[in-house]
């Protein structure tokens, strides 16, 4: 079995190098939970690149406008359609913000209005590995004071034949498991089991 | 009456106690004079003096205890209050945690009583507010500031031979000054055991320019940042730390320092080394009593040493049940520092907060120390070693053992709420959202 790579995106608009740490959590929890084996560094790929098809699982974030050349739109759907898995998280942790608009516009493009659909809190998701019987996991970030104040209590997803392919978060996650790891150790429950649940499901779904 | 003399204490409470039947019986009085001045939107609103000496009794009959307080001090009224204890003392239930009262100590004395704060009077604290609204006046501020000083004396007598007397005094000033436009906000606050030590027109000054400052914040998106701490926005969490260091809770599983099975995490590196924290009724600075409220006598105890825990505190119970060192909990608390001045930290910071206060602050997980409350009074954007401009105050989720890891650097300790603390810089600081409030 090939060890389990983090991949980051790297998309050409916007800002693709958010939360440098979250990473390096992510995958110490594998590593404490999972008998997955895993390179310990992740790896950031084009989405311009053909190098991103060798690979399950993906993450894209930013704070900024997202909006693909031909080349990483063409990536993004044969990617998805032939069976890899992108996590997208807003670090604007914010349903209005640039991110969200303009990624929400990607994905109209390419999979058409309807493609993003609310992903019910009872889905295979959140049952992976550990169980979240309410659905995601808040963040402390949700509450944000920029306006929107909501606590997004569901995700979207685009699936395709039957298993998500794309899961989109407006929770900032990355925010939230971007830590020095040291400070891990100190939390009363791992914020990052539910990051392992997102692996997991990728990888085995 | 109300400041007694070491002599004075002690005829009153050896009289008292020759009224005792009890088995045993410990005698405190608490004596203070005080006065305090208050002022709001650059007018003195209050003024006033205060005193009283109150005496606490408790007398017990076997492990049945009972206590009572009076403050007349006529042998009658002594006799009375004794009485009175000592009724209380047969209905009470007996104690699970009956401890013996403690016999003589040796107390070292401390300096915390200063003539020129027992001097002040109406007119020193007219001058004190003048300087402070002054100071607010002159930049067309608006400040509204608490001056509140004390004489104090404590004095402990029980029939198995103790006996305890110490005085101090104390100064609490604060003051709060807003722009015009209710859009700036800045604070200030000292404290001190010598007077002498403060200047309200000084220290007013440092409000003043935060508040101008600070006028038109902008908002930054919450997320975390380097931030440097000045010792007004770290202390209260730093105690809530501090004040957590009890042994019992650390061995009933109810502390950040319990581990499983009645263990706790002494002797484990829980910080950045660079931190240790004592305390020391000693210090010339924050000079605290030589002696517990039960009694036991004070002295210098390291709490953490280079990052590592090395003594919770305990009652004399619990220290007895356990058969662990008797540590009383400590009247003041030093943590050493760097010679880094504030505006040092900021020229060494590339990207970062300036954090007047913290305040409104919540418990979120009592076993993380997890803590929830707003900055606020004058928050700063800093770039490239320089204040660029003010920000937006935000909420903060964030738990002093966390911050004591994330530490960069450390500054030169200063005095506040009784205990010596550096200002702090501490990276990934977690700010989770943003508040209105200036």
């Amino acid at each position: 079995m090939l060890p389990f790579t983090f991949v980051r995106l790297q998309y050409r608009s916007g800002n693709w190098d958010t939360d440098p740490r979250m990473p390096s959590n992510l995958l110490h929890s594998l590593i404490q939970y999972t008998t997955v084996p895993v390179n310990e560094q992740e790896k950031v790929v084009s989405l311009e690149s053909a190098e991103l098809f060798k690979y399950p699982f993906s993450y894209l974030s930013g704070h900024k406008l997202v909006q693909f050349n031909q080349k990483e739109r063409q990536n993004f759907e044969t990617y998805v359609k032939n069976g890899g898995f992108v996590f997208v998280d807003d670090c604007n942790h914010d349903v209005d913000g640039l991110f969200a608009r303009s990624f929400e516009e990607q994905m109209r493009q390419i999979f058409g209005a309807n493609a993003l659909k609310k992903l019910p809190n009872n889905h295979k998701l959140y049952k992976s590995f550990f169980t979240f019987e309410e659905g995601p996991p808040t963040t402390s970030f949700e509450l944000n004071g920029w306006g929107d104040d909501l606590v997004h209590d569901y995700l979207k997803a685009i699936e395709v034949n039957g298993r998500i392919a794309v899961l989109y978060s407006n929770k900032d996650y990355g925010c939230e498991w971007d830590y020095d790891f040291r400070n891990k150790r100190w939390l009363a429950e791992d914020n990052t089991k539910f990051g392992v649940n997102i692996i997991m499901y990728a990888l085995t779904s | 009456m109300a400041i007694l003399s070491k002599e004075e204490a002690q005829a009153i409470l050896k009289k008292a106690l020759s009224f005792s039947k009890a088995d045993e019986c410990e005698i405190t009085l608490n004596g203070n004079v005080g006065g305090n001045i208050r002022y709001a939107r650059n007018e003195v609103s209050t003024s006033g003096s205060e005193e009283n000496v109150s005496m606490a009794v408790e007398s017990r009959f076997g492990k049945r205890s009972g206590v009572a307080t009076i403050n007349e001090f006529d042998d009658k009224s002594l006799e009375k209050v004794i009485r009175r204890s000592e009724e209380i003392a047969r209905l009470a239930p007996e104690s699970p945690e009956y401890i013996e009262l403690l016999g003589p100590q040796k107390y070292i004395v401390t300096k915390e009583h200063f003539d020129s704060t027992a001097k002040v009077d109406p007119a020193y604290r007219a001058e004190a507010a003048a300087k402070s609204i002054k100071a607010a006046a002159d930049k067309g501020l608006t400040a509204a500031g608490f001056l509140e000083h004390y004489t104090n004396f404590t004095a402990k007598m029980n029939n198995k031979g103790l006996f305890a007397y110490h005085p101090s005094t104390s100064v609490d000033f604060s003051v709060t000054m807003r722009t015009d436009d209710g859009t700036g906000s800045g604070y200030v606050t000292q404290d001190y055991s010598d007077i002498s030590k403060l200047d309200t027109g000084k220290a007013s000054q440092i409000a003043a320019d935060k508040a101008a400052n600070s006028r038109n914040a902008k908002a930054l998106e919450p997320g975390k940042y380097t931030v440097i701490l000045e010792p007004a926005a770290s202390i209260d969490l730093l105690q809530n730390m501090f004040f957590n260091m009890d042994q019992r809770a650390a061995e009933e599983g109810r502390s950040f320092l319990s581990k499983a099975g009645g263990k706790t995490k002494v002797g484990e590196k829980l910080i950045d080394e660079r931190i240790t924290v004592y305390s020391d009724p000693n210090n010339l600075e924050v000079p605290s009593s030589p002696f517990a409220g039960d009694g036991r006598p004070q002295q210098k105890v390291t709490w953490i040493d280079k990052g590592v825990v090395k003594n919770l505190y305990n009652t004399r119970y619990w220290a007895s049940n356990k058969g662990a060192v008797s540590v009383p909990p400590p009247g003041n608390v030093i943590m050493e520092g760097g010679n880094e001045s504030i505006e040092d930290m900021i020229k060494n910071t590339k990207r970062g907060i300036l954090v007047t206060r913290l305040w409104y602050i919540r418990a979120v997980d009592p076993q993380t120390l997890l803590y929830t409350g707003l900055t606020r009074d004058g928050t700063f954007y800093i770039e490239n070693g320089k204040v660029m401009y003010p920000v937006k105050n935000f909420r903060f989720n964030e738990s002093p053992v966390i911050m004591l890891n994330n530490l960069e650097s450390l500054g030169k300790p200063q005095r506040i709420s009784g205990s010596l603390i550096p200002p702090m810089k501490i990276r990934d600081f977690t700010f989770t959202s943003l508040s209105d409030a200036v």
